[in-house]
């Protein structure tokens, strides 16, 4: 290949494209062509009476079983069950003798016995069995070869109770040792998905998403870095339509993702999706509806009313008024109003949420061609007003044996997404933050009085009560004359051909363009605090966003023979690989027509433009040796070009492995039906971050010349080097008692490094910080993921699954200079990795102790704060478990997922800005004074004086800023997850719906358990943990701190699933 | 597969050494890789036609812009200064608590903006070139504010890539502003006809006549700073600058950032002003209502309750806060070219230049210098009287008979009726006194206050360094290093929580710099009371 293999241009991008749809228009319509009659009369012969054989294979659960073969015995005539589980063999012997064999089940013989009907319920091996999984590049492997450990979801599990922001937020609690934080930007909103502990500190700790053999673009384009908050935008994964997903395989550790490279250090998650199926014509139509509610609200106080020091005053915003008593008062709109609480004023703010998922899919196919058509609509009304989401996604797939040697595969899919009033995140003019700043006893009512109509027709604010005037709105303000508004084109399409060379290789190749557009209007009306300025008509900001990856890959795959005992199998490859992001933003800068949101009306448009390329080329290769196939050995090697590094731009990693499947190789004790051990060591190395060798100088216009140039105040890395994640594993797997009871356990040690830090400098430099390669970052742990079905009969059956973690982080070593690095700017405690201590360990000013450990206290017997910042906790949780229980009688079915995290520090910056004026529960105590804090003065001596709530609550907390301490909790909790209650109204292959399934369905349904405030007040206590501990500001390494954050929802649903 | 058949066939082996060899040889396209990453919206180079937009952005930034305006200098020197006291509840630095990483925003940007391009100028530039003069008094303009607020600062190893800038003595630090500035004009008296950087001056357009007048003033300015702890030095530097031509015509002479009014282009008071957490000093009102000064209707605007003009005490409780007379609605706003239309100021108000300073100013610099016996080029009453009128002039009050009338004024300020019922603020008239050099003191020092509005970074550190206006103290203190404002008041900024962080071993040796601990109350090289 010559060095002018150059990414696809604009013009060749479209080529491209339109040479996939006609590919994709041509193969289709021989798609159906041939497909077989099943109901040729039978050929009576004189000696045996042969009759045409139908059958559906179903698991206990009654869900069907694809590529189930049925052969008949005796002879060498089989077929393989489709996607629905249907068989279908002619002219068989009426007393011949079925046998159902599949990897995943336990083999069955069925005597015909004159049925032209044959539905058989088999036993599937446990699910850690599902014998073959989609490893790296798309490539399938036996499970038992693999060196290192796997899980997979069914999609099913993925369906029922589905999560309609965002498919990786199903995954929780079905994942052993993964963490997922669910993001705070309403519907559609990004989410984070960390396995086996956080191991980058700049980079991404998200594990890599690959669809269909190629890496996801999983990026997200706007994320809370700090507490003030953002817009929190879609991530990739938000676009993944689960309806067409046929499989998904989860690889951990790094060593199962060395074939990836880049990010893949982070762990896999492998979803293949579906393709269309030969002989069978099948549609799917699934429709659900769920509702959604906030799970977790701020603790109110409903006691005491605006005002300040026990003063009623009804333009203030907090709440540290007078007792509330029904008092009449002239309120902040001038009306003689009634001074009581309003103690639903901000639960009522939330509306209802409620999604539709629509989603019919066509499949079908001949020997020759098969096609997969589908098309999804989603349909989402977030929980704040006006925050809405509208869901395409259009997907074909067409496959093809064109000659006995060539076939090809093509897919195109098709996104359009529009979310509208995306609500801003955090603490700045955030709609959940706003409303929670309500005085206790100001009325929704009158709060909807947010602005009138001035003598220009122009909408003006109403004054609100506001406990921080520069920085907070009524939020009905911020939702009605403000919006951000996301629409999102988003391409997806490859085109991959595969030549049997000769019969024991044959090579692949494929090129894969991943191209999403997204347009982001943010509006503003005049008034709008913070973002825009008086006089200049509202403010309006359009961001044009295009992704484009370009994925071209081309492999050579084979397998020999070499004994009778030794087999090899392998691959060599080279990728390339192609990541544009071009944006490009334009700032009204005012309007000149007041509050009209176009362009064509801007006073002084600012434009910027912004755009970053990462190119790789790889080469690859990987060797798996068995031995009887029972003994594995498995290496890789790779070695990438990378656009981002100096000099050479040249890495080279690898992997090594052994498993040994015992219970092939000897005989063990018969209640020992599986028993694998293996090990492995592997690299995976990381190219770093566009744009970081060289010192730059950015533009900005304005002044009185043409604008200004300053150097970028970051120090450039001259020699930057890859990270590179090194991964060691052992596991082992083991099944009993036919396969009733099984169980995977692993442990990993991790160490990543070369980590690129960004790490502050001293200003005086004239460079706030500068990039470093450092650290060693270990994570350690081990995961138990036990399977089992302790009842089986024939009308019920219990299966169970439970998946355990534990992670242990180090931070072995930064640099020489630097021994702590901060992960994001904060107010309410910091958090922050520092070496020889646990990556995400969170400090915060807290209450100063004297050397006996009693709270010090200034002469008024306030708390004194100390002045440097002490250790309060970690974010990440210590251990996680998920727990399934399914139970299946006859034909209805009950899952019940309950999931946990043990451990870990939140702080909630939130609940410390509310506690300042006045407006927790914690606060309403101690109001008239009498709060004997029991502390003691710096010398030891006892303070005996007695304070007020306010005086308590505003040194704990400065408003914006404070100390975290006073408000950090632990954040172990245990809860409901999802409960999923199905029933199969039809369940008949002879009828004109084979399927009907009806699934009543609840997330986050109630709290087992959770944890308190970690600071044991004097004459307060503990309180409980009231936010959702899954949330988080956003989906970056900044963690730990909850400021603003969306409450996380209760959601119950409905979904019914038809196939005919 | 057939027992007997070879394990490779050979077509199979040529494919598999094939892509082997293509694999393990790959010859890695990465000649274009270096291009590929170089961004394109920056610039990579910096080229003699770029040293403009450097200077612009330097010069932007030397005084506190748009959202930086709150943190660097109105909730700290602004109020210090007593132009104006906090409403809001919810900010305590009228208190005189200086909350961790507001003063970033002052700090932070003159090392990592101010610093790095007008070194590059330095670099870039032959030292005889009127571009590095001009640059050379703009790194003094900005580097005296920001020593003025602390005290030793890094300074003569800034911009150096290390692991810890040192600071440096403040003496040391004015002792190099005098050499810039004496170098910066002796350059640019052989540049007169140059228009160095253009339209890219946002103050004088390149006008080096002007910048030979800014710099002999800042000249001055230092000297009187230094007048207690070196007055030797100050007397003949402050004799050398008056003899060079100090600014002297409002409002031609007068210097000015002009800000262009859109994105972050624009002045900082006026962008805060919409935040609405401040109003008119106690100070302020005693003041301008006891002399019914002129430009009381410039500097503030009326109450929205009462249409008059009302002011409130610094430091004041959040329970104090409360009260009806402390509300926003009671007291005054700041003036019209700083308020937004809401409040009833103008349209144009973000693009409201920002002060650098003004003719009125080096007239009252003078009339000290002559108190003090210094060859100023006019008696201190003279001095005085021009220093009223150019301020007048400078606010559009061209009447001479107004100023007149209130340059021969005995009127006092006046008991401002605010919620701690203060007494008037001090007892000086307008009418410069007869004979009395410690009364003409105060009445010059005081004017100049008046005058430098609401420029707080220059009256605050004047206020330290004189001390000749009785300001009110601050109701209360949440400072616990400050704990009676009757006989104490705050001398000077702490050390940033970043630098303790990032710089630590420089911070502690700054504090032997400093001469006392990093208190608020311990006083700068020149501060002598």
């Amino acid at each position: 290949m010559s060095c002018n293999f150059n990414p696809l241009n604009r013009g060749q991008l479209i080529f491209f494209l339109f040479s996939l749809q006609a590919v994709l228009i041509v193969f289709p319509a021989t798609t159906f062509a041939e497909t077989p009659s099943t109901n040729k009369p039978a050929n009576y012969s004189a000696v045996a009476i042969s009759i045409d054989v139908k059958g559906r294979i179903t698991d206990q659960q009654g869900q069907a079983l694809e590529g189930i073969t049925v052969s008949v015995k005796g002879s060498a005539r089989a077929t393989s069950t489709n996607a629905d589980g249907i068989f279908v063999l002619n002219r068989v012997d009426e007393n011949a003798t079925l046998v159902v064999t599949g990897v995943s089940i336990y083999s069955i013989e069925i005597p015909v016995n004159r049925r032209v009907q044959i539905d058989v319920v088999v036993q599937t091996r446990s699910a850690e069995q599902t014998e073959v999984v989609v490893t790296a590049l798309g490539i399938t492997r036996r499970s038992k070869t693999l060196v290192y450990a796997t899980q997979t979801v069914k999609p099913s599990e993925l369906t029922e109770v589905r999560d309609a922001n965002n498919v990786l937020n199903s995954f929780q609690g079905k994942i052993a040792n993964a963490t997922i934080s669910q993001g705070s930007g309403g519907v559609g909103s990004g989410a984070r998905i960390v396995m086996r502990g956080n191991r980058s500190i700049q980079g991404s700790s998200n594990a890599l998403i690959v669809v269909d053999g190629v890496p996801f673009n999983n990026s997200t384009t706007s994320s809370a870095g700090s507490d003030f908050g953002s817009i929190q935008s879609s991530d990739g994964a938000s676009n993944i339509n689960p309806d067409d997903i046929a499989s998904v395989t989860v690889l951990r550790g790094a060593s199962a993702a060395a074939l990836y490279g880049s990010q893949a250090g982070n762990g896999v998650i492998i979803i293949t999706t579906k393709k269309g199926i030969k002989d069978k014509v099948s549609v799917t139509l699934n429709s659900g509806v769920v509702t959604e509610s906030p799970f977790a609200l701020p603790d109110f106080q409903n006691s005491y009313g605006q005002g300040n020091s026990g003063i009623l005053d009804a333009s203030s915003g907090e709440s540290w008024g007078e007792k509330l008593n029904g008092q009449s008062y002239v309120n902040y709109l001038g009306k003689q109003s009634v001074y009581s609480a309003e103690p639903d004023n901000v639960r009522d703010f939330f509306r209802k949420g409620l999604s539709l998922n629509n989603s019919l899919a066509i499949s079908g196919g001949t020997e020759k061609a098969q096609t997969y058509f589908s098309y999804t609509n989603n349909v989402m009304q977030g929980i704040i007003p006006a925050n809405n989401l509208t869901r395409h996604t259009v997907n074909l797939r067409v496959s093809n044996q064109i000659t006995s040697r060539l076939s090809t595969d093509v897919k195109i899919t098709y996104i359009n997404q529009i979310i509208r009033n995306r609500p801003r995140t955090g603490e700045e003019n955030a709609p959940v933050l706003d409303i929670y700043q309500i005085p206790r006893n100001v009325s929704l009512n009158d709060a909807k009085l947010y602005d009138t109509i001035d003598n220009i027709g122009l909408p003006r604010p109403v004054s609100f009560p506001s406990t921080l005037n520069s920085i907070y709105q009524n939020p009905y303000w911020m939702i009605n004359r403000t919006s951000i508004n996301e629409g999102r084109d988003r391409l997806i399409g490859f085109l991959s051909a595969k030549y049997k060379l000769t019969d024991w290789l044959n090579i692949t190749a494929r090129a894969n363009l991943d191209r999403t557009r997204t347009n982001v209007q943010n509006s503003m009306s005049e008034g709008t605090k913070i973002f825009t300025k008086a006089g200049f008509g509202g403010e309006y900001i359009e961001q044009n966003v295009v992704l484009t990856d370009q994925w071209y890959d081309a492999i050579l795959q084979g397998n020999n023979t070499i004994t009778k005992d030794v087999k090899v199998n392998y691959n060599v490859g080279f990728i390339f690989q192609d990541r544009k992001f071009d944006a490009r933003s334009i700032s009204a800068g005012g309007l000149n027509i007041p509050n009209n949101f176009s362009l064509s009306f801007a006073q002084s448009a600012i434009p910027s433009a912004d755009f970053t390329q990462v190119q790789t080329q790889s080469g690859f290769a990987q060797v798996n040796l068995s031995y009887k196939d029972a003994v594995f050995i498995d290496g890789s090697v790779r070695n990438d070009w990378d656009s981002r590094l100096p000099g050479s731009h040249s890495y080279l990693y690898s992997s090594l492995g052994l498993s040994v499947v015992l219970s092939d190789l000897t005989k063990l004790p018969a209640a020992v039906s599986f028993l694998k051990t293996s090990i492995n060591y592997a690299e995976v190395g990381n190219g770093g971050q566009f744009g970081l060798l060289n010192s730059v100088y950015a533009y900005e216009s304005g002044g009185t010349g043409a604008g200004y140039l300053s150097r970028s105040a970051t120090l450039p890395i001259a020699g930057l080097k890859p990270e590179i994640v090194k991964n060691f594993e052992v596991g082992a797997e083991a099944r009993f008692i036919d396969d009733r009871i099984g169980f995977t356990a692993t442990y990993y040690n991790s160490n990543s490094f070369n980590q690129l830090l960004l790490v502050s400098l001293p200003v005086g430099t004239g460079y706030v910080n500068q990039y470093i390669n450092a650290g060693n970052i270990q994570n350690r742990g081990f995961e138990l993921v036990v399977t089992g079905s302790p009842l089986r009969t024939t009308n019920f059956n219990w299966d169970l699954s439970l998946n355990f973690a534990l992670n242990r982080n180090k931070v072995v070593a930064l640099s020489e200079d630097v021994k702590v690095f901060y992960l994001g700017g904060s107010r309410a405690a910091t958090p922050k990795v520092e070496e020889g201590k646990q990556y995400g360990d969170l400090s915060s000013l807290t209450w100063q102790k004297d050397t006996k450990g009693n709270y010090v206290v200034d002469a008024d017997g306030k708390p004194l704060l100390t002045t440097e910042e002490e250790y309060l906790g970690n974010f990440n949780p210590k251990e996680t478990i998920g727990f399934t229980n399914t139970f299946t009688y006859k034909k209805a079915s009950l899952r019940i997922l309950l999931d946990g995290r043990i451990g870990g520090t939140i702080v909630s910056g939130t609940e410390m800005n509310l506690a300042f004026s006045g407006i927790t529960k914690a606060t309403e105590n101690y109001r008239e004074g009498n709060w004997s804090l029991g502390g003691v003065d710096a010398d030891g001596a006892a303070v005996n004086k007695t304070i007020t709530s306010q005086d308590f609550w505003q040194v704990a907390s400065g408003k914006r800023a404070g100390a975290g301490s006073f408000f950090a909790y632990d954040a172990t909790s245990f809860r409901v997850r999802e409960v999923s209650l199905g029933y199969a109204l039809i369940e008949k292959n002879t009828s004109f719906i084979k399927t009907l399934r009806l699934s009543l369905v609840a997330r986050n349904l109630l709290w087992l358990y959770r944890g308190s405030s970690q600071m044991d007040i004097p004459g307060l206590g503990k309180r409980k943990m009231w936010f959702d501990p899954d949330m988080s500001l956003g989906n970056g390494n900044y963690q730990g701190i909850e400021y603003g954050t969306m409450p996380s929802t209760r959601s119950f649903g409905l979904n019914l699933q038809a196939i005919f | 597969m057939n027992k007997r058949a070879p394990i490779f066939n050979q077509a199979g082996l040529f494919y598999l050494m094939g892509v082997l060899g293509v694999v393990f040889m790959w010859p890695a396209c990465t000649k274009k890789y270096d291009q590929i990453n170089t961004p394109r919206n920056t610039i990579a180079t910096i080229g003699q036609s770029q040293l403009p937009f450097l200077y612009a952005q330097a010069q932007a930034i030397a005084i506190p812009w748009s959202g930086n305006y709150q943190g660097a200098q109105n909730q700290y020197a602004d109020q210090y200064a007593q132009y104006f006291a906090v409403t809001a509840t919810y900010f305590p630095s009228d208190r005189l608590v200086i909350v961790p990483y507001d003063l970033n925003t002052l700090f932070d940007p003159m090392y990592s903006v101010f610093v790095p391009q007008l070194q590059t100028i330095f670099a870039e530039t032959d030292p005889g070139s009127a571009e590095y003069a001009l640059a050379d008094i703009l790194w003094v303009v900005g580097f005296h504010r920001l020593t003025d607020y602390f005290g030793p600062v890094p300074y003569s190893q800034a911009g150096l890539p290390a692991k810890s800038v040192p600071y440096d003595a403040q003496d040391k630090i004015y002792d190099d502003f005098f050499k810039r500035l004496t170098t910066a004009v002796a350059v640019l008296n052989n540049k007169q006809a140059e228009t160095p950087f253009g339209s890219f001056d946002a103050v004088y357009s390149g006008n080096v006549p002007m910048w030979i007048k800014f710099a002999n003033s800042l000249r001055l300015r230092l000297a009187l700073r230094i007048s207690k702890v070196d007055p030797v030095r100050a007397k003949a530097e402050a004799e050398a600058a008056v003899a060079a031509g100090v600014l002297a015509v409002s409002p031609d002479d007068d210097a000015y950032v002009h800000r262009s009014g859109t994105g972050s282009d624009v002045n900082g008071l006026s962008l805060m002003s919409d935040w609405n957490e401040f109003r008119m000093s106690a100070s302020m009102e005693s003041v301008l209502k006891g002399y019914d000064d002129p430009r009381m209707p410039v500097y503030f605007l009326p109450a929205d309750e009462t249409g008059t003009y009302e002011g409130m005490r610094n430091g004041l409780t959040p329970a104090q806060l409360t009260d009806d007379l402390n509300k926003n609605e009671a007291n005054s706003h700041v003036g019209a070219r700083w308020s937004s239309t809401s409040f009833g100021g103008v349209t144009t108000y973000l693009s409201t230049p920002q002060i650098l300073m003004c003719s009125a100013e080096s007239y009252f610099l003078r009339a000290e210098g002559a108190l003090l016996n210094w060859n100023m080029g006019g008696t201190a009453k003279e001095l005085y009287e021009q220093g009223i009128t150019n301020s007048m002039i400078q606010y559009g009050i061209t009447d001479q008979a107004a100023i007149d009338n209130y340059l021969n004024t005995t009127s006092l300020p006046i008991a401002p009726q605010d919620y701690l019922n203060s007494p008037p603020v001090t007892d000086v008239p307008v009418k410069f006194d007869a004979g009395d050099a410690g009364v003409q003191l105060k009445q010059i020092i005081l004017q100049k206050w008046l005058s430098l509005f609401p420029d707080g970074a220059e009256a605050w550190a004047d206020y330290r360094r004189s001390r000749a206006i009785p300001f009110y103290p601050v109701a209360n203190s949440d400072n616990p290093d400050l704990d009676d404002p009757s006989v104490q008041w705050i001398r000077r900024a702490t050390y940033l929580v970043s630098e303790r962080l990032n710089n630590t071993a420089a911070v502690e040796n700054a504090e032997a710099l400093l001469g006392g601990p990093d208190k608020i109350t311990t006083p700068l090289w020149w501060d002598k009371n």
